[in-house]
């Protein structure tokens, strides 16, 4: 009976762990999606929703492996980069994550850093696709990163090899909320500073931050966060000399 | 040995530099001050206010504080960030003394013995011995940095792009070697790193590499933006997982009486002696030579102790050797930065990064063509470990009190502080969100147990080395070889495989593990 639920046990976490791998596979056409989103309403630059959509999953459903069947077939016409995205990139993080349905897990530490190492690594290979290789006996742009990608893919396969030979910890514990606040408050303080200026940005930052745990008292918080505005309004422009807005544009004009 | 009192003359000559001042508030008066003494002062003050905040290593420290420098001349930013790494070290130890967190990665082992002592009621001779033992390392290390230095030069030009690059390949298999845990995963963050280095324009065509048409990438990514994310940003937030009211074990009772005893100094001085000489020569190789030497002394002192039980309960050779050896360790790994342009550790790779700041590129050139610069700095150096002494001592209580501040306060102020340091670099507020974004990938490198050090040293090191391979197969018409039939090369070379088939051997790799489980029980 214990086997049993241990087995079933096993199985869940490598479902969730193969629905990951899934994921990360197509992380970067979901990635341009949303990025895309923001065109409609004219920000940024690129291609709208619509396209970003249907030229993904064409690369994904079709191309690809019409790309891949010309090869073998010794046509090497030059693919589109979605096409190449998904050659590179999505179809080896695929094939990684059909072969995980079978392991047995024995570090899920390991085995999960060595196979986002790999997606990493392969992403890169992609972003340098485009790049200039070998010419003749001198390195092109290309090379190099293609070089050293080639190894992060053998060695990020290697770090899986040892999670799934050898026992290791299992999965570290995520917590959200400092994390999620902390990166809230660096973002407002990255798209604030120029418009609103250091004494706001800080400030409000300041509390952004706070609340990335619940220990927080309000009170005494907000007093610390204008000491520290005030400190930092006082010293980055004036002791250091350092050019930056303080105060919102809106009230300096 | 001329050459060596003349340069050292030259060092001491600029830093004791008077120059005049006359406020207006004088009416006239001039009073004569040493600009660079003054940034010896505040950089040794404020890189050990940042220090002892725990969570905060050296490298982080460093990147915060780089800011800072950017409005001074070159010899005075150089020598305020030479203080606040020594200070951020000096502080790293009060910490680990006081509170049992050590500030850094090379007070870990200073704490097994130091608090102990603390909670005994002797964390004043505790904080003596770190101060006279660092104070005694960096003495030693200043008068060998100056011995080395010229004849090193010499040596680093006659070395090739062949030989650069195999050095580069020694230093990243050290930094291996020398790192915590797996091998696979150390190599794998080495590479990773140098990958990193990639993104951004090439240097030789000019293409744009990985950059997706951002032109903020397209110089590359900082630096200190990622320093700042993987050991600043990436630290804060794994302190908050643990709750920000962390296990805080600082030691109430009033410090009385910092003055060791007769006993405590004859006890300390073999272990001091001894940390030296052993920091000294780990400083030297490159790849994270602070840390590993002050493991190392702890073990040696153990090893050749009389009484090894002692050792855990408040032995003070256990605090004296360490902190000795850090401190060698620190100052000598400026010789492979100055001697041959190659940052053998992450914060010399913040200093090339604020050297490039100021138009130096560091390398046997530094040496010849800017003197004054580089024997400044060495002197300076002496100096700014004889002012820790000085002023750490006395103000020990401030410290004291800092680290009564609670985390839930103190977190949000050093996010601030980050952002304000990292997007006054460029005045890029895409900076602030990529040094977040590192943020993240450091705290997922965490908990997946890989080891941010070595990342940083193999993006210092990309460029660098990239340029010598490159360099190297256009001069030898692409021919591989050459990397083994130049002899210089060919022998760094096999020191580096030597190394990597002695780590992996299994009877060593249980030594490696020994050193560094030490701070675990």
């Amino acid at each position: 009976m214990a086997d049993t639920m241990g087995h079933s046990a096993t199985t869940t976490r490598n479902k969730s762990v193969v629905i990951a791998f899934c994921l990360l596979a197509v992380a970067p056409q979901i990635f341009e999606l949303i990025w895309s989103i923001g065109t409609i309403f004219g920000w940024g630059a690129g291609r709208g929703p619509a396209t970003v959509l249907i030229s993904h999953a064409t690369a994904l459903l079709a191309g690809a492996p019409g790309a891949l069947l010309r090869a073998v077939g010794g046509d090497t016409k030059q693919a589109s980069s979605d096409v190449l995205l998904a050659l590179i990139y999505s179809y080896p993080l695929f094939a990684v994550a059909i072969l995980t349905v079978f392991m047995t897990i024995r570090s899920a530490q390991d085995y999960v850093g060595g196979i986002v190492l790999m997606a990493l690594a392969l992403f890169a290979l992609w972003a340098s696709s485009d790049l200039q290789g070998m010419r003749g006996f001198s390195f092109g742009a290309g090379t190099a990163p293609r070089m050293f990608g080639g190894l992060l893919v053998a060695l990020g396969a290697g770090i899986a090899l040892t999670g799934l030979l050898t026992d290791g910890p299992a999965m570290a514990h995520y917590s959200w909320r400092g994390p999620l606040f902390v990166m809230v408050s660096i973002v407002f303080f990255a798209l604030a500073i120029r418009p609103l200026g250091v004494v706001v940005t800080a400030f409000v930052s300041f509390l952004i931050a706070a609340i990335g745990t619940h220990e927080t008292r309000w009170i005494e918080a907000v007093i610390v966060g204008a000491c520290l505005t005030l400190g930092c309004a006082l010293l980055f422009p004036y002791v250091l000399g350092l050019p930056m807005p303080m105060f919102p544009r809106f009230l300096v004009q | 040995m001329f050459d060596l009192f003349h340069n050292l003359g030259l060092g001491f000559g600029v830093v004791f530099q008077i120059s005049w001042w006359s406020p207006w508030w004088l009416y006239g008066l001039s009073l004569p001050i040493s600009i660079n003494i003054l940034m010896c002062l505040i950089g040794a003050l404020v890189g050990t206010l940042v220090g002892v905040l725990p969570g905060i290593g050296t490298v982080a420290t460093v990147a915060m504080l780089l800011p800072i420098t950017f409005g001074l001349p070159p010899v005075g930013a150089l020598i305020m960030l030479a203080g606040i790494y020594y200070g951020a070290q000096y502080g790293g130890s009060t910490t680990s003394i006081l509170v049992n967190i050590p500030g850094e990665a090379t007070s870990v082992v200073t704490a097994i013995d130091g608090h102990a002592m603390a909670k005994q009621g002797r964390a004043g001779p505790a904080l003596a011995i770190a101060a006279i033992g660092s104070f005694f390392a960096g003495c030693v290390a200043t008068v060998l940095i100056a011995v080395l230095g010229a004849p090193l030069t010499k040596l680093a030009l006659a070395f090739g792009p062949a030989e650069y690059f195999s050095l580069m390949v020694l230093g990243l298999i050290f930094a291996v070697v020398l790192a915590k845990g797996s091998v696979l995963k150390a190599i794998a963050m080495i590479v990773f790193g140098l990958l990193l280095s990639m993104v951004g324009s090439d240097i030789e065509t000019g293409a744009s590499r990985m950059a997706f048409n951002i032109p903020e990438l397209a110089d590359g990514l900082g630096f200190a933006t990622v320093a700042m994310g993987v050991f600043g940003f990436a630290e804060i937030i794994r302190n908050l997982d643990a709750g920000a009211e962390m296990n805080r074990d600082l030691v109430q009772q009033k410090i009385t009486g910092l003055m060791p005893t007769r006993k405590d100094l004859i006890d300390s001085t073999p272990a001091i002696l001894r940390g030296t000489v052993l920091g000294s020569i780990l400083g030297i190789l490159p790849g994270g030579g602070a840390v590993i030497a002050s493991f190392a002394a702890y073990t040696l002192e153990k090893k050749i102790a009389k009484n090894p039980s002692r050792f855990g309960r408040g032995a003070i050779e256990g605090v004296a050797a360490p902190e000795s050896a850090n401190n060698a360790a620190a100052q000598t790994s400026f010789i492979p930065l100055l001697t041959l342009g190659i940052p053998p550790n992450a914060v010399m790779a913040l200093m090339v990064g604020a050297m490039t700041i100021h138009g130096i590129v560091p390398g046997p050139q530094v040496m010849q063509k800017q003197p004054e610069l580089v024997w400044g700095m060495i002197a300076s150096m002496w100096i700014g470990n004889l002012m820790l002494i000085i002023i750490n001592l006395p103000l020990v209580g401030i410290w004291v009190r800092l680290l009564r501040v609670p985390y839930r306060l103190m977190f949000p102020s050093i996010v601030i502080f980050c952002a304000i340091g990292i997007y006054s670099v460029n005045n890029a507020p895409v900076d602030v969100i990529l040094a977040g974004v590192f943020g993240l990938v450091g705290y997922w490198l965490i908990k997946h147990d890989f080891e941010p050090a070595p990342l940083l040293l193999g993006m210092v090191l990309g460029p660098l080395m990239e340029e010598n391979l490159r360099r190297a197969l256009l001069i030898s018409r692409g021919d591989w070889t050459v990397f083994l039939t130049r002899p210089l090369s060919a022998v760094l070379l096999a020191i580096a495989a030597f190394l990597l088939v002695l780590t992996v051997l299994p009877f060593l790799r249980a030594k490696r593990d020994e050193v560094f489980t030490e701070s675990e029980n």
